[in-house]
């Protein structure tokens, strides 16, 4: 399947104040915990005025920054970096339960 | 008889920390209510040990000199219950973090664990941080003196002071009682030998500007033999000297280990030694009423005579193959006879490193009343200590141990695996430390092959800022990003043991995380292959060097 590569797409993110959650601002402007509802920023300019929107809401978020991601054609996003795709989607292994007495 | 045999914490200590708990309260409060903002709370927040992590905040509790009361285990393990996921992580430098605190909960959390007499004042920002000492003081045979009364000592002179408070840089300070260095002295910003000298005195060796991280490096001995009465006051003009003159116009230059490198240590010991002229007559001599004081508080349980030789044991050495083996690498020489310190292993094989759920928590903490006078060390290892445990009590230690995945005998082998958090929770991180772990120790999980390895320590870092101490590992691997790829750098002939202390060396290119496993199978394949009879990996490392390590590892992957 064909990929937009080009990091030319961005998305906006942060940490929720609150909680610390790792979220991203939607079209409605309105922070969520869900990437694939992420507003795509598809050039400088619009990447530019993203940032801006997310950093009006400091006192919700902590310290927004623009993410690089690649599209499928189905509209499926995903960040470029190992990084973020880490803080999309979670720890790369499982972590112990809280009431396990063994790891598994 | 006392619930523990460590400080305890008086009026002023109680007061002082559940005064910072509303403290910090209130800034939390004002935060969330918009009227601070991150930039003005953000120093806040780092005071009382709360990071922001990749996904969360992470509050990095301190355990002084990583002694734990099985009371002050089960309250961490209810805080990581109500307040985290159910788990925590405990450190190099014998912290436990939680990686998953709401802000919201930050202060319950932190007056939770001033119920029990802790905090996490100092896990963060440019001050003396906690201060690490030996995981088996207090209980080793080879001990000439218990070095948490040091420890202590320090702690109560470092806590909130004022003049340290902003130094250039954080500050590390280790403490060790025994000549089998455990707690990594010549790798701390200042490193304490306990030692006896000719004249059978007790005194320190000063050890100053060792590190690890971007550039490490060994520290050199500023001051061969203090006595222990001068110590906060030799101490607090070292720190001076720094304040002053270390750099502050360059993060990566303004630990004191640079300023000593650029100085060098001559002239780093004349100018302490001038400032300390200056002062050690002042406030800080410490009497022998108030070391007695404090070295009360540590007084040695009472531990009545038991048996140095238990048929029971004897029998079990012959029918279970893993306990014998536990015996030999989990089980050391206690001063007591009758006695044997056991340590807990926090690496059951795939396991991520020093990870340790409530549930498992709480079993260590009922295994410490049962058998340990209700006593813990943490291991800058990434292990939990159990250090007064009967002899006769050890099959039964280590079937309840095993019952909570701890009993591995895996201590000081190939999978006591120290490994950071790395890009799985770091924000600083550039590669996964425990993903790289859990595969090593899942192939090196047999244990009858690890006993023939024998001793081999491998340390992981997921990035140059070395919290893996991948520096001093016999094998370090580090983990760095080229053009978004995971690569992990192999180093080799790295120790920490005293007298021998080395920094490892860089064998060769990096290799992608898939050939990890491949490329230590491959030098642990060399080791086995040239090794003498006894030799320690090592060892042999020194003694032929770099090269044949290198060609088969290359040729592997």
């Amino acid at each position: 399947m064909a990929k937009n590569l080009s990091g030319d797409l961005q998305v906006a993110s942060a940490n929720r104040l609150a909680d610390g959650v790792v979220v991203w601002l939607d079209d409605a402007g309105e922070w969520t915990t869900r990437l694939e509802r992420a507003a795509i920023s598809r050039d400088r300019r619009s990447g530019e005025i993203l940032l801006l929107r997310a950093q009006a809401e400091a006192f919700v978020v902590i310290d927004p920054f623009l993410v690089a991601v690649a599209e499928d054609d189905d509209g499926t996003i995903e960040p470029l970096s190992l990084r973020e795709r880490i803080r999309a989607s979670g720890l790369t292994f499982d972590a112990i339960a809280a009431d396990a007495v063994r790891y598994a | 008889m006392p619930d523990t045999y460590f400080y305890r914490y008086d009026d002023y200590d109680r007061t002082l920390v559940g005064e910072r708990v509303e403290q910090f309260r209130d800034q939390v409060r004002r935060r969330l209510a918009g009227e601070l903002t991150e930039e003005q709370f953000k120093p806040l927040r780092l005071h009382n040990g709360l990071y922001l992590q990749l996904h969360a905040y992470m509050l990095r509790i301190a355990i002084p000199y990583g002694t734990l009361s099985s009371r002050q285990l089960r309250k961490l393990a209810d805080i990581s219950r109500k307040y985290d996921r159910g788990y925590g992580h405990f450190t190099t430098r014998q912290n436990l973090q939680l990686n998953w605190i709401r802000l919201e909960d930050a202060p319950d959390a932190l007056a939770a664990l001033a119920e029990v007499d802790m905090h996490a004042l100092q896990t963060s920002g440019n001050c003396i941080r906690n201060v690490t000492a030996d995981h088996f003081a207090g209980a080793a045979a080879d001990e000439i003196e218990d070095p948490r009364i040091w420890a202590e000592i320090v702690r109560q002179w470092s806590t909130l002071h004022p003049e340290f408070t902003y130094l250039p840089r954080k500050f590390k300070i280790a403490i060790t009682g025994s000549p089998n260095d455990r707690a990594a002295v010549r790798v701390h910003d200042i490193g304490l030998r306990l030692w006896r000298n000719d004249e059978g005195e007790v005194g320190f060796e000063v050890i100053v500007g060792g590190g690890l991280g971007r550039t490490p490096m060994i520290g050199k001995t500023l001051r061969a033999f203090l006595p222990r009465n001068e110590l906060l006051a030799y101490l607090e003009a070292t720190l001076r000297v720094y304040n002053r003159y270390g750099r502050r116009d360059n993060l990566y230059k303004a630990r004191i280990k640079i300023l000593v490198h650029e100085v060098g240590v001559e002239r780093m010991r004349a100018d302490v030694e001038a400032e300390y002229a200056e002062t050690r007559d002042g406030l800080l001599g410490l009497s022998s009423e108030t070391i007695e004081a404090i070295a009360q508080q540590f007084a040695p349980p009472d531990l009545p005579s038991r048996p140095t030789v238990v048929g029971a044991v004897e029998a079990l050495k012959l029918e279970d193959r893993d306990f014998a083996l536990w015996l030999k690498s989990n089980v050391a020489p206690h001063r007591a006879a009758g006695y044997a310190i056991v340590t807990a292993s926090l690496k059951p094989a795939g396991a991520p490193p020093g990870d340790a759920s409530a549930v498992q928590m709480e079993g260590v903490a009922d295994i410490a009343d049962t058998y340990s006078q209700s006593e813990l060390r943490v291991s800058h290892e990434q292990n939990l200590t159990l250090p007064h445990v009967a002899i006769e009590d050890l099959p039964a230690v280590y079937a309840a141990l095993g019952r909570l995945g701890f009993a591995e005998a895996n201590v000081g082998k190939i999978t006591d695996i120290i490994a950071c958090p790395g890009l799985d929770y770091c924000a600083l991180a550039n590669a996964r430390s425990i993903p790289v772990a859990q595969r090593l120790s899942s192939h090196f999980a047999n244990l009858a092959r690890q006993h023939d390895i024998g001793d081999l320590k491998i340390k992981i870092s997921g990035c140059i800022n070395a919290c893996g101490h991948h520096h001093v590992g016999h094998i370090g691997i580090l983990g760095v990003d080229k053009n978004g790829v995971e690569l992990y750098q192999i180093s080799l002939g790295g120790d920490v043991d005293f007298g021998r202390t080395a920094l490892g060396t860089i064998i060769g290119p990096a290799v992608t995380a898939d050939k990890v496993v491949e490329a230590v199978d491959a030098v642990v394949a060399t080791y086995l292959d040239v090794r003498n009879d006894g030799e320690r990996f090592v060892d042999t490392y020194r003694r032929i060097g770099a090269q044949p390590f290198k060609e088969r590892l290359y040729e592997t992957v």
